[in-house]
């Protein structure tokens, strides 16, 4: 072999990651498996190391007379009262409400912004005539208008949808807009120097070039959505989780209503992790960043 | 093998540059009457200085953009557009990122509607052509820059096109790399029998990979020379480099260059107030 020729062979090897298959020595595959359960529960552990704390102090604060009991109850009788909400099927329903108005104002946000995103960042005139409108829109709280919503459209189901596909709007569509802008002209030259119609620029080149960036708009609108809900079941609601937390509030249920916020909580984490794993499954081809 | 495959025709291209502090519009010759002929089955390369238009010229017989006057012929028929008859390797290998090393040699077969077990055979064909048979499903990031690179020409070479055209495609790489692909890209010629216009700013690159190199002018683009490589450098087993022969062809090539480069420095010296339109003109024709 020539020293040219084993030079594709040398860059090969470099350019090459980890092998795959395990050098260490070949032990038993359950005792493998225990290892690496208790590898992981560790990590998981140290991970989670700050929030064990939180929720002991939680715990332990009103017990030992840190913090008044009264407006801070301990850990373990909020999630008490949350059991009670859940058998009395209060919590089914708030929950059940806040789901729905939440789902489908992003949803619909979604399916009615991004394409409108993808028009804008495409075609510039559609940009020229539509920016200024959007600055406007975008540096309106949403918040602000609430009372503009209730007004026009009641306090029912309405207002609140569409309060959150306002707000979730403008993340969608100054991102998307971005995403479209941002593809890397030298791959539409590449794709069209291949003879690609603009049909099949668009669909091979151009949606899956912008597709990581439109996901930062989702990511965002997501907790822009969870915002936005809260706060409208907060003004004018019979159910949902907003509701809970004031009125639980002004019912003096502190319990409850520390509920209800964590209720919020573990919602958000859920929306999140239903979307990251969206986007890791969209995404594989993406070099691993660490969040 | 003497029939021509492409050919320019006192091809000239013009390009609008934005007056000075938004003033009127001046025209900017790029290109000035190239006329070329091009051999089927030929490895020609173009060496020029920086700005010299070699990327104008690409995208002219990539059909990216139209000659502002003279016609380039490909096969006889004027080029209009682009198509699948020219393939375009880039310096920035313009390679998919979402798409793995088969997935983006599939593309041009995907735009031409092939079926997905008919893509998959010719882009592993193609890929083991460039020595990346174990990587079919590396997606670029994955990639070294010369396997990128090979990703990106066994893509152009997949739709069969008859007329490979590359932009400085080693310049980017690392020297050693370079020599490699450049050996690689022989191969694969005799191999394939493409017609080859090859645009480097390396003298010797062009020397070790054209059988003609075209020299061109600066500001406008014009060929100023045609060297004719002599057959002792193209040789498959030797290191052409160590011959005595490539140190005279390089002399001979090095020349007709060197006044240009000189030209084009002194221009911006010269242009002192100028240097900023001169500016955006070389942003003009990079893009």
């Amino acid at each position: 072999m020539s020293s040219l020729e084993m030079l594709p062979l040398l860059e090969v090897a470099h350019g090459r990651r980890e092998p795959r298959t395990s050098v260490e020595s070949p032990a038993s595959p359950v005792v493998d498996r225990i290892h690496a359960a208790a590898r992981g529960l560790a990590a998981f552990g140290r991970r989670s190391l700050l929030l064990i704390a939180l929720f002991a102090a939680w715990e332990a604060a009103p017990r030992l007379g840190l913090i008044d009991a009264v407006f801070l109850p301990p850990f373990s009788e909020v999630i008490a009262a949350g059991w009670q909400l859940a058998q009395t099927g209060e919590l089914y329903d708030d929950v059940s409400a806040s789901l729905l108005r939440a789902l489908s104002g992003f949803l619909i946000s979604v399916a009615l912004i991004v394409p409108l995103g993808v028009a804008v960042g495409w075609y510039a005139r559609l940009g020229d005539l539509v920016n200024q409108f959007i600055e406007i829109c975008r540096n309106t709280a949403p918040l602000a208008l609430l009372p503009v919503f209730i007004l026009l459209l009641g306090i029912g189901e309405l207002s609140k949808i569409t309060m959150v596909i306002y707000s979730c709007a403008w993340p969608l569509l100054l991102n998307t807009v971005a995403a479209v802008k941002q593809v890397d002209p030298l791959l539409i030259k590449s794709a069209r120097t291949m003879g690609a119609t603009p049909e099949q620029l668009f669909r091979k080149v151009i949606v899956p070039a912008a597709l990581p960036t439109i996901f930062v708009g989702i990511r965002l609108a997501s907790a822009s959505a969870m915002l936005v809900l809260v706060a409208s079941e907060m003004v004018g609601a019979k159910a949902g989780l907003g509701y809970l937390i004031i009125n639980s509030q002004y019912s003096f249920l502190i319990p409850q209503m520390y509920f209800g916020i964590l209720g919020i909580t573990v919602i958000g984490l859920a929306f999140n992790a239903i979307l990251e794993a969206l986007e890791r499954r969209f995404m594989r081809w993406k070099s691993p960043v660490t969040a | 093998m003497t029939t021509v495959k492409i050919r320019f025709e006192h091809v000239r291209k013009e390009f609008v540059v934005r007056g000075e502090g938004g003033g009127p519009g001046r025209h900017f010759t790029a290109l000035e009457d190239i006329t070329l002929d091009v051999r089927s089955g030929e490895f020609l390369a173009l060496v020029g200085s920086s700005g010299c238009g070699k990327s104008t010229l690409l995208d002219l017989l990539g059909g990216l953009t139209l000659p502002t006057s003279g016609r380039i012929l490909l096969d006889g028929r004027p080029i209009a557009g682009p198509g699948r008859d020219r393939g375009i390797v880039f310096q920035q290998y313009a390679l998919f990122p979402w798409r793995t090393a088969a997935q983006n040699v599939e593309f041009g077969l995907d735009i031409a509607g092939l079926k997905a077990k008919q893509r998959l055979d010719i882009a592993r064909h193609f890929l083991d052509l460039v020595g990346l048979s174990g990587f079919t499903d590396r997606y670029p990031h994955e990639l070294s820059g010369g396997m990128k690179q090979r990703v990106a020409i066994a893509r152009s070479l997949a739709y069969d096109p008859e007329v490979l055209l590359m932009d400085e495609p080693f310049a980017a790489l690392d020297a050693q790399t370079r020599e490699t692909l450049q050996g690689e890209l022989l191969r694969i010629w005799r191999a394939t029998g493409k017609t080859i216009v090859f645009i480097t700013h390396g003298i010797d690159e062009a020397i070790v990979l054209g059988q003609r190199v075209a020299v061109m002018t600066s500001r406008p683009g014009r060929i100023k020379q045609i060297i004719d490589i002599p057959d002792v450098l193209r040789s498959e087993a030797d290191d052409v480099r160590s011959l005595p022969e490539f140190g005279r062809v390089r002399h001979e090539v090095w020349g007709p260059l060197r006044e240009e480069v000189l030209k084009a420095q002194q221009g911006q010296l010269a242009a002192g107030a100028g240097a900023r339109a001169d500016r955006k003109v070389e942003e003009v024709t990079h893009v």
